[in-house]
This record gives structure tokens, C-alpha cells and sequence, in this order.
């Protein structure tokens, strides 16, 4: 066999090897965190779906309900159109979280709460708000 | 008014000046191709290249890096392609 | 001036660029020296409005003119200067703009520095960034013009702002160092193309563009390092690197581009590997477009996407666009292609480089599947899965070893053939010295990748240590020199080989601090004044909780003292949680945010952050996490860089 060939079939070999290692991995990530399925609440509502799931939608104005006893235990309601779910969540919420927020939350649906380990909110590194806001206010008005 | 004139006025040398400056080679008159000129500096940069491998070689060898026979054909062979390059050098 | 002025200098720049493009075209029909010379200036003519147009931007962003809607979405009166100018990054079509200003100054360098040399390869050269230019000219002329006015049927008294966190330093200086990098491919990509165009692939236009390739790599690898620097000190979420959409899509060419400049150095000196490298060039190029792409099409939501965007399609357009027509070049051109020499042996340099790269491909390819997985499983399953940075970590840990295993093994094997004697020779006392760290590492405790990544650590570093060593030895013999004589002369006369080893070990450097990641401790908690709770053998004690007004916010600010358990002093922490625009009579327009505060040593980082405040009882929410090794990261990153001086730095001779 010449040089070339053996070259060839070695950069064949760890193609393969490489591309069963990435198949394996997305077959059976070891960490149950690895994936999410990206889903609506309506999906998640009909199919019961109890796996890790992904959902967006809005926090509902008012819903935040924070814990008395564990400040850092958090339940609100989260709203895709006409559809609402409701969100436990114990861990530091990000700055831009509260009410009418878009919110990105990650974890398991049981028995009728969503129980979300992740939530990001929209937005965080960058900044593009309505100019028509603006017209609600200006600066002197801000200052006195 | 005075702002409109300002501002189109500034546009319009900001416009003419760059034409003026692209189009004026095109009324110069025919230039001949220098591709002599560019030969020379190619195969310059070719023969420092060359020197700066059998350099390298050199020094790959001080270290024990290369055995001695792979270190003299090599370098011959090195030696070969910058005399070519010289030789070309020369009949230009 | 006004900001007519701006979307005319655009226009200009645009038709510049078609008028470049057919004027070389025709020189290159005819040969008539006076057409290539009209081409040369038509090309710094398009990169003339550019700039002006940039300034122009500039100039109302610094006035702020708030009749044009970039300006009034991403400043406003308050805007200190200096944000007020880095604005003209922080959306949209101002960042198209930049990166358009960015190639502009590259194409310049590469006009004006090639003057008179080149003179078959620069036309095409010339052509190839005049037709990326005309592409970004399209979508800001035409797609998303950052000279718009303000779509609003009122007089708008005051800007939107500039998100706080977007207010620091670093974030000054990362959007332009990265794209410094990206950008920077455009210029050994469009020698690629020349090369083959002319049917010249021997190692000279390698030469020509080794130094870009190694500027790019240099400002891409600051960048995302600047990122990773910024998002941990900023973002206060503990971490440097998330495996975000955005973070992959610069790491991505950053892996190809490393294995570029590795790669070249096989062409240069072997005349091997020509495809390779033309694939690997055209790829990275590729990449940083897609990677441009990627923060603007919406296909993915991460931090870091602009919002509400229609450039998807166009660019994705444009990115099969450029593969088509490269990769139909390689074929057009597969004759010229094929390299005079073959790989003679596995124990060889050119073999271990020849598997670094495919290695870092892999890599790349890995990245790219995560990245693009919910987009993939959507298309063949319908339904849309995202994968997490369990998953990147678990595929790229093994991966990310192999590589750090090839960067000892590589520079210890000979050119052609490393005999069997020199073999055992040189691998003696790295694999030694990595065996001892392992066995120590073992017997301490220690288990799995952890202790492989720390003892490749230790053997690449002996690697580089004897390769120094036997290099000065050897000047020492032969010229009797003394030690620090030789080792300054010996770089010097070899920059890009030992500035290249400097690399390495910050590389080394970095990979013992990704694997502190392993130990890292976490706890949140609250706490009143007077209270106090512990993580991983430190005790957080609350000392006061106190209130400020400052100029652009409001503050909380907690007074933590950190102990060890025992009671030993370790230091004071000063977290805050702020309140941007908090004179805002509409709540929601408010900004918190978590300044948090950092002790830092070389062995861990004590990471706190004001998480919340329950002010009507005295309450802090406070985060804390143990960092182990952290700081190695960015101390890789400073030794990196000085690497890359080393390499890039001129020799008289150029």
C-alpha cells in the first residue's frame, strides 16, 4: 500500500470515528441538561409532554408571586397568546425579569406547573426599545 | 437655504474630486507592462525564501531534530533549486 | 452636515464598487496598464465613502441628531462621548457600516502596500474585496440604512440610550477587535481566489498573505477572549464561555483559521497541501460570513441577536453564493492544485500538522452540528431541539485533548521522518514529566479528564521547555554564546517557529483553567445585616447594606466580609445592584442590573453577585460562586498574544 493511500484511509478513519462520536453524543448525551425540546404551550398542554422542554411567552402582569419564607422561591404565570402556564422557578432571576418581560424558560411540566431550572430573558446585550415611548416623556420633565 | 447650498455644494466636491482622481490615468498615455520589473521581485522573494529554509534546515539539524542523511540531500536538493532561481536572476 | 450627505457617500461607495469590478475586469481582458490604475483608485475611491460615511454617522451620533432613528434608538442626550461613538456598533445597520469601514481600511492596506508588486495577482485581489464591499454596500444602501430618519410623527426630545451594560470598556473594544478578525480573512481570501484565478498556487501567494492571516487570527482570538472577559465580569451569570449561537459563530472560524495558520506553514516550506489550504481559507471566510449572518438572521435566539431582522435570507445568499463560486474555482482548478510532493511517513512534521488540522476541523464541524441542531432536528424530526453546554462540553472535552496531546506531540517530530532513535529521544522526558503529573494527580484524588488535561498540560509544556533548551544548546555549541544571548538571537532569527511555542503554552495555560471549571461551587442565599451563610469553606458575612444615587443610577451596595471558616480575613466584597434609568416615571423602561464584585487569585475567584433586594425588610439576595483557576484563562490570553507579537513582529529583511 502506498503512502498516500494509508494517508487516506487514516483521514477517512477519523472522519468516521469523529462523526460516530457526534452521533453517539447527540444520541445519549450524558447530562440530562444537554437538550431541550423547543415546544409551545399548547403542545406542551395537549401532549403532556413531562421530558425537558424549552417555552417562550410573556410574564403575565401581576402573576410574580415571590416566597415569604425563601425569597429566592419564585412562581408566575407565563402567557403564549390566550394560553397560560404556571411557572415555578427557585433560582436568581435575571435583571430584566418582571412583569410583561419576554421570557425564555427551561425544564420539566409536572402535574400541571411548569418547573423551570432556566429563564432568560430577552434582550441582554442589546437594546432597541419603541421611540414612541418617548413621547410619553421628555428629559426636563424627568429631572424636576 | 444657505445649508442646502453648504451641503450639496461639500457633496459635490467630496463627488468631483475622487472622478478627477480616478479618471486622470486613463488620459495618460499608453503604458507598457513591467513585467520584467515583476519577475525580479518575485524571484527575489523566492531566493530569500529559499536561504531562510536552508536556515532553518540548518538549525533543525544542530538540534537533532533531522538525521544526517535527510539533513544533506536536503540541503542539496535546497541548494539545487536556489541556484536556479540565481541563474534566472542573472539572465534577466 | 447633514446626514444626506452620509446615504450619498453610500451610494457612491456602491457605485464605485460595480465600476471597480468591471474596469479590472477589462484590464485584465486587455492589459492596458491605465485601466488597472483607474481600477486601483476606483477600489480606494469605494473605501474614500465608506469612511466618510462612517464619520458622517460619527458626527450625528456625537450631535446627537436624533431625526435619524439609529442614532435616536442607541443614544441619547446623556450618552457619555465615548459610548456615544461606539454606538456606531450597537445595532444593526451601524454595525454593517463598521464592518464595511473595517474592510475598507484593509482594502486600502492592501492597495497601497502592494503597489507595484503583485502585479498579476492584485487585479483579482482588487476585484474579489471591491465584491464584498459591493455586498455590504447593497444592505446598507438598501436593506437596513443607519442613515433612516426617525420613522415618528413627533419631534423626538431625547434617545433611547445605550444599554448600561454595554457601557464599559471592554465592550468598547470587543466589537471591533472581533470584527478586526473577521474581516481580516477577507484578504488571504480574496489572494485564494486571485491565485487560482491566475493559476499561480505555488507557496508565494502563501507568503504574501501569511502575516494577514496571522493579524486576523491575532484580532480574532483577542476578541472572543474580550467577550469571554466581558460576559464574566459583566453578564454575572459565573462563567466566560456558554456555548451561545453567537460565541460558536466566532469560534468557529477561529478553529479553521488556527488550523490555517498551521497549515500554511506546510505549503511554504513543503509546497504540501495546497487543496487543504484552499479549503480551509475559502471555509473560514465562509464562516465569518455566516458568523455575521448568524447574530442578524433571528434563525437563532441568543443574547446576543439583534432584533427583528430581515438580512437572513440575503445572507445566506450571499454565503452560498461565495461557496459556489470557490469551491467551482477548486474544481475549475484542480490541475494547479495538486502539490509536487507527498507525505512521506506518519512520524513526521507534516503528518502531525496534517492531523492537528484535521483535528480542528473536526472540531469546527462539532460546533457547527450543536449549533445548527435545533435547525437540523427541526427539518428532520419537526420538532426543534436545543442543546445546552452540557452537550458541546461532553463532545468537544475528548476533541479539545486530542488537540492539546498534538501540540506537544507535533513540534517534536522531524521534517520527512523521525527515526526511531530521535523518537524515543525527544519523548522521553515530556512523557516522563506527564506520566509523574498523573500519578500525582491520581494518588491526590483525582479522576477522568481532569487529570488528562492537566498532565498534557504538563507534558506539552515540557515539550516546549526542551525544544527552547535544545535549541539554545545548540547555538551555545556552535557559536558560544551565553544562554540569554542565545535564546534572544535564536527567536529573533526564528520568530514565527518560537513565538508559535509562546502560543502553545498559553494555550496550556488556558486549558488548566478551563478545567478548573470542574471544581466550580455555587450557592445563593439571603441574607440580613448581621447574618451570614458559607460555601466551600468560606463564610459571607453581611456588614451593611446601604443606598446611593449616582449620576445614571440608583444603588444598593452590600458590604460582605469574606472569612474562612476558621476565621481567618480573605477580603471584602462590594456587589451592587443598580437601577438604570431610574428616573424613568414609567417602571418598565427601568434597567437593573447586578454590578458584581470579583476576588480574584491565581488559585480561585470568589464571584458575588447582588442578585436582589427586598429593601422595606433589609433583605440581600446573594449569589456566590467558587471559580477555581480562572484567572489562568485570561493570563493564557495575555501569553497568547505576546506569542503572536513574537511571530508577527517584522524582520528587516521584509
Amino acid at each position: 500500500m502506498n503512502s498516500n493511500k494509508k494517508f487516506f484511509l487514516m483521514i477517512i478513519g477519523i472522519i468516521g470515528v469523529v462523526i460516530f462520536w457526534i452521533g453517539w453524543v447527540s444520541m445519549n448525551p450524558a447530562d440530562e441538561k444537554a437538550m431541550a425540546t423547543f415546544v409551545s404551550v399548547d403542545e406542551l398542554l395537549e401532549d403532556n409532554i413531562t421530558h425537558r422542554t424549552k417555552l417562550g411567552g410573556l410574564v403575565k402582569d401581576g402573576s410574580i408571586v415571590i416566597s415569604e419564607t425563601n425569597h429566592l422561591d419564585c412562581s408566575f404565570v407565563l402567557k403564549e397568546g390566550d394560553l397560560e402556564l404556571n411557572i415555578k422557578y427557585d433560582r436568581t432571576r435575571p435583571d430584566l425579569f418582571k412583569d410583561g418581560a419576554e421570557v425564555i424558560v427551561t425544564g420539566q411540566y409536572v402535574n400541571g406547573v411548569f418547573y423551570a431550572d432556566e429563564l432568560q430573558t430577552k434582550c441582554a446585550s442589546r437594546y432597541e426599545g419603541d421611540l414612541r415611548d418617548e413621547n410619553s416623556y421628555n428629559l426636563s420633565e424627568i429631572d424636576s | 437655504m444657505m445649508d442646502f447650498i453648504r451641503d450639496y455644494g461639500l457633496i459635490l466636491i467630496l463627488f468631483i474630486l475622487p472622478v478627477i482622481f480616478v479618471i486622470q490615468p486613463l488620459f495618460l498615455p499608453m503604458i507598457a507592462k513591467k513585467n520584467i520589473q515583476v519577475d525580479v521581485t518575485s524571484l527575489k522573494r523566492k531566493k530569500l525564501l529559499i536561504y531562510r529554509q536552508i536556515k532553518e534546515l540548518e538549525m533543525e539539524f544542530d538540534i537533532g531534530n533531522i538525521n544526517e542523511q535527510d539533513f544533506s540531500s536536503g540541503r542539496a536538493d535546497l541548494k539545487r533549486e536556489v541556484s536556479e532561481v540565481i541563474a534566472q536572476l542573472n539572465s534577466l | 452636515m447633514t446626514p444626506i450627505a452620509g446615504s450619498v457617500a453610500m451610494n457612491l461607495a456602491f457605485g464605485f464598487s460595480i465600476l471597480t469590478v468591471l474596469t479590472l475586469i477589462l484590464y485584465t481582458r486587455n492589459g492596458d496598464q491605465r485601466l488597472f490604475l483607474t481600477g486601483q483608485r476606483l477600489a480606494l475611491g469605494i473605501s474614500f465613502f465608506v469612511f466618510l460615511a462612517t464619520f458622517i454617522l460619527a458626527y450625528q451620533l456625537i450631535q446627537s441628531n436624533f431625526d435619524i432613528d439609529y442614532v435616536a434608538r442607541y443614544t441619547s442626550i446623556e450618552t457619555p462621548f465615548v459610548y456615544k461613538i461606539t454606538a456606531l456598533w450597537a445595532g444593526q445597520s451601524g454595525s454593517l457600516l463598521f464592518w464595511l469601514f473595517i474592510l475598507s481600511i484593509y482594502a486600502t492596506i492592501v492597495i497601497l502596500q502592494n503597489q507595484g508588486k503583485h502585479n498579476s495577482l492584485m487585479p483579482w485581489v482588487i476585484i474579489t474585496l471591491a465584491i464584498i464591499q459591493m455586498f455590504f454596500l447593497v444592505l446598507t444602501n438598501y436593506v437596513t440604512n443607519p442613515f433612516k430618519p426617525t420613522d415618528a410623527d413627533f419631534i423626538v426630545a431625547n434617545g433611547n440610550g445605550l444599554n448600561p451594560l454595554l457601557q464599559n470598556v471592554t465592550m468598547a473594544i470587543h466589537p471591533p477587535t472581533l470584527y478586526l478578525g473577521y474581516v481580516g480573512f477577507s484578504v488571504p481570501f480574496g489572494f485564494a481566489i486571485s491565485a487560482m484565478i491566475n493559476r499561480d498556487t505555488s507557496p508565494l501567494w502563501i507568503q504574501s498573505i501569511r502575516r494577514w492571516a496571522l493579524v486576523a487570527w491575532l484580532f480574532l482570538s483577542i476578541g472572543i477572549i474580550l467577550g469571554g472577559w466581558w460576559a464574566y465580569r459583566e453578564l454575572g451569570w459565573g462563567g466566560y464561555w456558554a456555548w451561545d449561537p453567537v460565541e460558536n459563530a466566532s469560534f468557529m472560524p477561529w478553529l479553521t483559521a488556527t488550523a490555517f495558520v498551521h497549515s500554511i506553514i506546510i505549503q511554504e516550506k513543503k509546497d504540501m497541501l495546497r487543496v487543504w489550504n484552499m479549503v480551509l481559507i475559502i471555509i473560514t471566510f465562509t464562516l465569518c460570513i455566516f458568523g455575521t449572518f448568524l447574530t442578524r438572521s433571528g434563525v437563532m435566539s441568543s443574547v446576543h441577536s439583534f432584533t427583528g431582522s430581515s438580512l437572513g435570507p440575503i445572507f445566506l445568499t450571499f454565503v452560498f453564493l461565495i461557496m459556489i463560486v470557490s469551491f467551482g474555482m477548486m474544481y475549475f482548478r484542480r490541475n494547479v492544485l495538486k502539490s509536487p510532493r507527498k507525505m512521506e511517513s506518519f512520524t513526521s512534521r507534516e503528518s502531525g500538522f496534517l492531523f492537528n488540522n484535521m483535528v480542528f476541523v473536526v472540531m469546527c464541524f462539532a460546533v457547527f452540528w450543536g449549533t445548527l441542531f435545533p435547525v437540523f432536528s427541526e427539518a428532520v424530526r419537526g420538532t426543534k431541539i436545543t442543546v445546552g453546554p452540557p452537550f458541546f462540553n461532553q463532545i468537544n472535552i475528548p476533541i479539545g485533548l486530542i488537540l492539546l496531546a498534538l501540540t506537544g506531540i507535533g513540534p517534536l517530530l522531524a521534517w520527512r521522518k523521525t527515526g526511531k532513535k530521535s523518537l524515543i529521544r525527544n519523548f522521553t522526558f515530556p512523557i516522563i514529566t506527564g506520566l509523574i503529573v498523573s500519578i500525582i494527580l491520581l494518588l491526590i484524588g483525582f479522576r477522568g479528564a481532569v487529570v488528562m488535561s492537566f498532565s498534557l498540560g504538563a507534558f506539552v509544556t515540557a515539550t516546549i521547555v526542551t525544544e527552547f533548551a535544545r535549541g539554545i544548546r545548540a547555538r551555545q555549541k556552535k557559536l558560544n554564546e551565553s544562554i540569554v544571548m542565545s535564546l534572544v538571537r535564536m527567536v529573533s532569527k526564528n520568530r514565527s517557529r518560537y513565538g508559535g511555542y509562546v502560543v502553545h503554552l498559553g494555550i496550556v495555560l488556558m486549558f488548566v483553567g478551563f478545567t478548573g471549571h470542574a471544581f466550580d461551587e455555587e450557592k445563593e442565599f439571603s441574607l440580613k445585616v448581621g447574618e451570614s451563610d458559607h460555601v466551600a469553606g468560606y463564610n459571607f458575612e453581611l456588614i451593611k447594606l446601604s443606598e446611593a444615587e449616582r449620576p445614571n443610577h440608583y444603588a444598593w451596595i452590600s458590604d460582605l466580609r469574606v472569612t474562612k471558616i476558621d476565621g481567618e480575613f480573605v477580603t471584602n466584597l462590594h456587589p451592587e445592584k443598580r437601577i438604570y434609568f431610574h428616573k424613568n416615571p414609567d417602571p418598565n423602561r427601568r434597567q437593573p442590573h447586578s454590578e458584581l464584585d470579583i476576588h480574584n487569585t491565581l488559585n480561585k475567584d470568589i464571584y458575588s453577585i447582588f442578585s436582589g433586594v427586598d429593601s422595606e425588610n433589609g433583605v440581600a439576595f446573594i449569589k456566590i460562586m467558587i471559580n477555581p483557576l480562572v484567572e489562568w484563562v485570561w493570563l493564557g490570553g495575555y501569553i497568547l498574544i505576546f506569542g503572536t507579537m513574537i511571530a508577527l513582529w517584522p524582520r528587516k529583511d521584509q
